[in-house]
């Protein structure tokens, strides 16, 4: 059997496919006797448009639809009009939608012509090689280019089997998506290694895949959905991807020259906080929240033998919540290694001064801690298990161990008020010298979340966002099967409290650039240097008992507790006296206030600051 | 501890780095080898290096774009334009290498609007690379290295001049924020 594994726009195009590295090292282990080739069409894509508009639309402009319009749906609606056969469909809501919001649509507009005719050139290209059966990996945005392409491919040669799979075909998402395209034969929902496989066995037999779990297959013009496992798929037996196709597809590539290619690895899949607290927005991770991982040991000789092969030594894991045993048993290996990596990691915000040290030692300098708020009610509201005064002390850490630091600060959330903000919003001038979040964004109904799977938290009516209009030729009720993201009422703050957060967020990113807080030693003596937009530069100098408070506040303490912990330090002061000192100390902006904790704010060391899309792809 | 080189006086204060004399860039042979190295380090440790360039000193023998990732002179009055190019034109990180298991990777986008990319994973290549690191006679190589010098003299990767090669890319031990800008 001849199995392509394809991989559309609007996949990134400096990272290969993880799911299709997985699939086609699964498939060539399971089936020898197959041949097992890769189509990356996302890459195609980019080099399309470059050519096609002769150098005009760009790498970075692949970027901008591609990775930055995911909430206005801009990707898929370039290959509506492909999959519709009408150049015009949706042109008109996607106009209206966009003046509603002040979306810039000048780019997905120029891209969408050169849309038919790439699909019509992929499913030339896709043929040529002669496969039985084209599996298709679909994330974000790559729902409409893979259905345009697999449209086409079916058009052409009826009798090849088209298989879908990803994120996307996740639960009710992915008998939708079969359900509502005829040449779309099966759809593999939720993880494939063991369901492919067996999908591929009953091909080759010509027996109906009645018995694969969530499998869903045409039963004559039936579309039959086989019910999900709870099963989950055992880290010993996910494979470690193969990306030998992808590199040599990007190294004859004219956008090599625009990109700056990354290994994707994969440590676990599930989230261990949210098998216990499952926060309340997120929907990440789909129908399968158990956390599974593979031994440090292993991930180590993956990302060892990846290095080895491709000579790459950026490294983005795609783990939703970094395996705490991997401060133990991965990030020690990669600091014996020597290598200069950058790895990128999602963790959880409460880790401590040495587990952040470790992940800069060990390369891991980009880091995604899920920070969402400042303010300990909302986090509590969220059930993110962190305070406000502990995500300032990760955001203090990275500076000092150069982490770069992915953050959203996130409102929205039912039973919030003006009252949670105003004492965070107060504060964020003193804040301007840690790394600001990417903005203030309204929460989204994610499906799979508690919010969405709880109408009583807060977001009782619900409707397919309208993006989906200008994406999909389908009705209301299909469309809510078949999407992730849904449209509510708003909920908690609004209106002047939401207006005050957006503009000191935005204050924030603008003084960042030149703000720096900065501790020195001198002698016995603590200075800070205050360099911090929007405040006179000056040097506090502070001795004896003030310069021991200021570093026990770097733990985040209650005027209490840091008194008794002066005493036992030996320091004679006053808890009045001390009190008086806070009050102070807090009204410079050295320290933050989260109810009764006071968090230190000055570090001890700054990195190199570089501007916003420095190096980002041209 | 910097770890910075202490052929060149200099003194440190957080990320600031003073370099108590003119640095002779111009100069060429070993005393210029040794000023690349030094500033080179500065930028591997994310540090900032405040220096002068030597007033006395004509153009230099080679061509000063080489050096564009490498801190550039104080500004003083009637400098040559090229001194002034440079600051200008200095970006952090325009090109660093990065160590891997058995190759380097070299980045380079000292020419604005370009970014090469090299692997150095030629045996030779990178035993010339890492003798580089320190300030090297040519004279005290054997022909190999020589020849490795010139290629990488060829790709700017190395300067060479009276007799005296440095290696010209810092390993970046410091990643800036957002490490993913340079």
């Amino acid at each position: 059997m001849r199995v392509q594994l394809v991989t559309m726009p609007w996949h990134p195009i400096d990272l290969p496919s993880l799911q299709v590295g997985l699939l086609h090292r699964l498939v060539r282990r399971a089936r020898p006797a197959d041949e097992v080739t890769e189509f990356h069409g996302s890459l195609r894509w980019a080099e399309f448009l470059l050519e096609r508009s002769a150098g005009r639309l760009r790498p970075g402009d692949y970027v901008s639809v591609g990775s930055d319009s995911i909430f206005h749906g801009l990707g898929d609606w370039v290959f509506s009009g492909a999959l519709y056969d009408d150049p015009d469909w949706g042109t008109a809501r996607l106009r209206d939608y966009a003046a509603a919001r002040d979306v810039f649509i000048d780019t997905a507009l120029d891209m969408r012509p050169y849309a038919a005719d790439f699909i019509a050139a992929c499913a030339t290209e896709v043929l040529a090689t002669r496969p039985d059966v084209v599996g298709f990996t679909t994330t974000f945005m790559q729902n409409v280019s893979s259905l345009a392409l697999a449209r086409e491919l079916k058009r052409r040669r009826p009798e090849l089997t088209v298989v879908l799979g990803g994120s996307n075909c996740d639960g009710p998402m992915g008998h939708a998506l079969h359900r509502n395209h005829r040449f779309v034969d099966h759809v593999v929902r939720g993880e494939a290694e063991y369901a492919l496989p067996a999908l591929l066995r009953h091909l080759d037999e010509g027996t109906p895949p009645v018995d694969v779990p969530g499998l869903c297959w045409w039963d004559g013009e039936l579309s039959r959905a086989n019910t999900e496992t709870r099963r989950t798929v055992a880290p010993a037996d996910i494979p470690s991807p193969d990306y030998d196709d992808w590199q040599a597809a990007l190294e004859a590539s004219p956008v090599l020259e625009y990109v700056h290619p990354k290994l994707v690895v994969e440590g676990a899949r599930g989230c261990w906080w949210g098998e216990k607290h499952h926060c309340t927005f997120c929907g990440l991770n789909g129908s399968s929240m158990a956390f599974r991982a593979k031994p440090g040991q292993r991930l180590w000789e993956e990302i060892d033998r990846l290095v080895r092969r491709h000579r790459l030594l950026d490294v983005v894991t795609v783990d939703n919540i970094i395996d705490m045993a991997y401060f133990r048993d991965f990030l020690p290996r990669v600091v014996e290694s020597g290598w200069d990596l950058r790895l990128h990691y999602e963790v959880k915000s409460n880790l401590t001064r040495d587990q952040l040290r470790l992940l800069g030692e060990s390369g891991t300098v980009h880091i995604q801690p899920g920070i969402e708020s400042l303010g300990s009610r909302v986090l509590d509201l969220m059930d993110k298990g962190v305070t406000g005064a502990r995500n300032i002390r990760t955001l203090r850490e990275c500076e000092n161990h150069a982490l770069t630091c992915s953050w959203n600060l996130l409102y929205g959330f039912p039973g919030e008020s003006a009252e949670d903000y105003d004492p965070v919003i107060d504060q964020i001038p003193a804040l301007v010298h840690l790394q600001p979040p990417s903005g203030a964004h309204r929460i989204q109904l994610e499906r799979f979340s508690p919010h969405f799977t709880d109408p009583g938290l807060g977001f009782g009516k619900r409707r397919p966002a309208e993006m989906y209009q200008h994406v999909y030729d389908l009705p209301e009720d299909e469309l809510a099967d078949l999407v992730y993201l849904f449209d509510s009422e708003d909920a908690g703050i609004a209106g002047r409290a939401e207006r005050r957060l957006k503009e000191a967020v935005a204050q924030w990113r603008a003084g960042h650039p030149h703000s720096r807080l900065l501790f020195e030693e001198d002698g016995e003596d603590l200075l800070v240097h205050d360099r911090r937009h929007g405040r006179p530069h000056t040097t506090h100098r502070l001795t004896g008992w003030a310069a021991a408070a200021l570093r026990r506040l770097e733990e985040g303490r209650t005027e209490s507790a840091l008194h008794r912990l002066l005493a036992d330090d030996g320091h004679v002061v006053s808890a009045a006296e001390l009190g008086e000192w806070v009050r102070h100390t807090f009204r410079l902006g050295l320290l933050f206030r989260d109810g009764p904790t006071y968090v230190s704010l000055p570090t001890w060391d700054a990195p190199v600051r570089m501007p916003d899309g420095a190096a980002v792809a041209g | 501890m910097t770890g910075l080189p202490a052929a060149v006086p200099h003194r440190v204060r957080g990320r600031r780095v003073a370099v108590d004399g003119p640095l002779r860039l111009a100069a060429g042979g070993r005393e210029t080898a040794v000023a690349v190295q030094f500033l080179r380090e500065c930028v591997g440790r994310g540090l900032d290096a405040a220096w002068t360039w030597a007033a006395d000193d004509a153009g230099p023998p080679y061509d000063l774009r080489v050096l564009r990732h490498l801190p550039p002179p104080a500004e003083r009055a009637g400098e040559p334009g090229e001194l002034t190019a440079w600051r200008t034109g200095y970006v952090y990180g325009a090109l660093y290498h990065r160590r891997g298991p058995g190759f380097v990777t070299v980045l380079d986008r000292r020419d604005a609007g370009t970014a090469a990319r090299l692997t150095l994973d030629h045996p030779d290549l990178l035993a010339a690379f890492d003798r580089l690191g320190e300030p090297t006679p040519l004279d005290a190589l054997d022909a190999v290295h020589q020849e490795a010098v010139g290629l990488l003299a060829a790709e700017r990767l190395a300067l060479v001049t009276d007799g005296w090669a440095v290696a010209l890319p810092p390993r970046i031990r410091s990643w800036p924020v957002p490490c993913t800008g340079i």
